[in-house]
């Protein structure tokens, strides 16, 4: 297919050596496996959408991948070396993790938690020098909030607050970025924004995981797209290897359609389902007995 | 770190406070049963601090020895004990990221209680004056250790689980301290009830020196890592992500918060408000962030309850109104006002 060529144009499968790679990792929680043995290298410049149905264990993934979460088996490698192999701040110099929804408490300045991001870089004794702030000032610049720099956090709109956290990820100066779900429950120009964001830092060589429910918008801006349902990958590759009408509906256990949008060029993703007649039924007593027309 | 709107209130901030505190400490030393003149005190202020002022009329030695062995130390107690709670207060809603946490969130004001009471019931706290203190101040540490003990779990503490922990151990803990109340006689009772309302009374210096070096050191070391606070702050999950040791930090803090807590109930008895509604106060004017809040926090709590005490004896000349009823009758007109006045956030 000819959509975005200019996107798609570095080989999914790229001659450097993996920088993040999971080797037959399993991920879960005390009493409940979510992901088994799965694995795949990421290397530098890729920005890689994780898609699949609710619950499918994406950002279990992303929270091992973060250290937020021990593996329960298999190992996560960084720059060849298991995760658990650096420390805490040597780690978070290297991965910047941005949790799923954020709620901030208490009422810091957007300056105060992009400067958060420095945290890794200083001794526990140590404040922020002017090479923070300057840091600190460039992410906001670079995210457009420098306007913000004194506003509370709890005085700016969620798309506001995605890019604050963006910068707070960014002043991090990490290789690796892993985002989850940073533009779920945004508007489509903050959405479409935070991917090109992605995209570009990518381009500029770093790597970035980003969790995503928008298909098409991961077919959009990823150069690489894996698939997580059933417990394991099911598919890992370019948009157009993954985003097969058979893949997607053994994924999320329904129909799914693929098509390309008449103007745009766009994926079009949708699913076909007849409504049973339960659902018929429960309708009718939903609307009142007569129905929603009779009682007006 | 970010000024902006809060700018204007940050700078002037802490010579107010400095300005309060002097206030505070002039008015303590004012009032009592026992007449001074205030311009004497003044002068022998003056005079202490080496600048020699011309006298008019000095004081005798009766009222230097007021001054000097009852109402002096009796301000310095009310200063360190305000100050201690307020610095755990603030520190502790910032680990909790909890608007209500307070120094008895983690039962250490329950624990100090049943110390208290116990040396009451065993006859120990007539006869020694350090008794008592010492006794609140070991059941307050604990209680604070066994509620971390509680709630840590994979070696992880979890601010619910705490939370939770604490109210329950205060809840147990306050029902032992009832079940040894109800064996004892009543002026035994007495004593203990007029414990558990907090004052400053028969202060010596003894109390101050005991409170000292506690206080200010658990203040010292937690402004010293006051940054670290506003990372936990953020959350759980976000400080991970930025690199930070969180439960090496945690328990950290809640020691330092439960040794100052501790100290302050311990030479003050059980005072309560200061550690929620001072940290409050500061927040909404100098902002949440912990490098302003925790010294803010440490001049004014120690401001606010010097201030009640003396308010509460020049209330009433014949007696007083006792610190920990003046704390509330002051503190909670005042931030309902702050709320009203501000839209707070936390």
């Amino acid at each position: 297919m000819e959509r975005d060529m200019f996107l798609h144009s570095a080989p999914p499968t790229s001659p450097d050596p993996p920088l993040l790679e999971a080797r037959s990792l399993s991920v879960g929680y005390e009493r409940r496996r979510v992901l088994d043995k799965i694995s795949f290298g990421a290397a530098r410049g890729e920005l890689i959408g994780l898609i699949g149905p609710n619950g499918a264990g994406k950002s279990t993934l992303m929270k091992t991948l973060g250290r937020a979460l021990t593996p329960l088996s298999g190992t996560a490698f960084l720059e060849g070396r298991p995760l658990d192999a650096f420390s805490a701040k040597a780690f978070a110099r290297r991965v910047a993790y941005l949790p799923q929804r954020t709620e901030p408490t208490f009422s810091y300045t957007v300056r105060e938690i992009v400067l958060a991001g420095r945290y890794p870089y200083l001794s526990w004794w140590q404040g922020e020098g002017r090479a923070d702030r300057e840091v600190a000032e460039a992410a906001m610049a670079y995210t457009g909030i420098r306007a913000l720099a004194d506003a509370s956090i709890d005085q700016i709109s969620g798309g506001q607050l995605q890019r604050v956290l963006l910068a707070k990820v960014l002043a991090q100066q990490t290789p690796v970025l892993l985002l989850d779900e940073p533009a779920t429950g945004l508007d489509l120009m903050y959405q479409e924004e935070l991917f090109r964001f992605s995209r570009a830092l990518a381009a500029a060589g770093k790597t970035i995981l980003v969790v995503v429910h928008e298909l098409s918008l991961a077919a959009r801006f990823c150069s690489r797209l894996i698939l997580i349902g059933k417990g394991r990958c099911m598919a890992d590759g370019t948009p157009d290897e993954v985003l097969r009408p058979k893949i997607l509906s053994e994924a999320y256990d329904t129909d799914v359609c693929v098509g390309t949008h008449p103007v745009t060029h766009h994926y079009d993703i949708y699913t076909k389902v007849q409504p049973p007649a339960e659902e018929q039924a429960c309708l009718r007593i939903l609307l009142g007995e007569e129905g929603f027309h009779g009682r007006w | 770190m970010g000024v902006g709107r809060r700018g204007k209130a940050a700078h002037g901030a802490f010579p107010v406070l400095v300005l309060a505190i002097l206030l505070a400490f002039f008015f303590s030393l004012c009032a009592g049963q026992y007449d001074i003149d205030p311009l004497a005190i003044l002068e022998k202020a003056m005079e202490m601090l080496g600048i020699p002022v011309r006298s008019g009329a000095p004081l005798t030695a009766e009222q230097e020895a007021v001054l000097l062995h009852i109402r002096a130390p009796r301000t310095l107690v009310g200063f360190l004990a305000g100050a201690g709670l307020a610095v755990s207060g603030a520190v502790l809603q910032g680990i909790f990221r909890n608007p209500l946490a307070d120094p008895g969130i983690i039962g250490a004001t329950a624990g100090a209680s049943l110390g208290a009471c116990l040396a009451i019931g065993m006859g120990l706290a007539s006869g020694m004056l350090l008794a008592l203190p010492v006794a609140a101040f070991l059941g307050a540490i604990f209680a604070a250790l066994l509620a971390v003990a509680l709630a840590m779990r994979h070696g992880r503490i979890g601010t619910l689980a705490l939370l939770l922990s604490g109210v329950v151990v205060g809840m147990f803990l306050a029902a032992v301290t009832a079940a040894v109340l109800t064996s004892l006689d009543a002026s035994k009772m007495q004593q203990y009830l007029f414990w558990t309302i907090g004052s400053l009374d028969y202060r010596r210096w003894d109390h101050v020196l005991l409170g000292l070096f506690p206080i200010l050191i658990s203040a010292l070391l937690m402004m010293a890592l006051s940054r670290h606070l506003d990372i936990l702050a953020l959350g759980e999950a976000e400080a991970r992500a930025v690199g930070m040791r969180v439960t090496a930090y945690r328990a950290i803090f809640l020691a330092l918060a439960a040794l100052s807590t501790a100290t302050a109930v311990c030479i003050s008895g059980s005072i309560g408000f200061v550690g929620l509604v001072v940290p409050h106060a500061v927040r909404l004017l100098l902002g949440p962030g912990y490098r302003r809040l925790l010294p803010a926090s440490f001049l004014a709590g120690g401001a606010f309850l010097v201030f009640c005490d003396a308010a509460g004896r020049i209330l009433l000349p014949t007696g007083e109104i006792r610190v920990g009823i003046m704390t509330a009758f002051l503190g909670a007109p005042y931030f309902l006002f702050l709320l009203r006045r501000y839209v707070y956030r936390i």
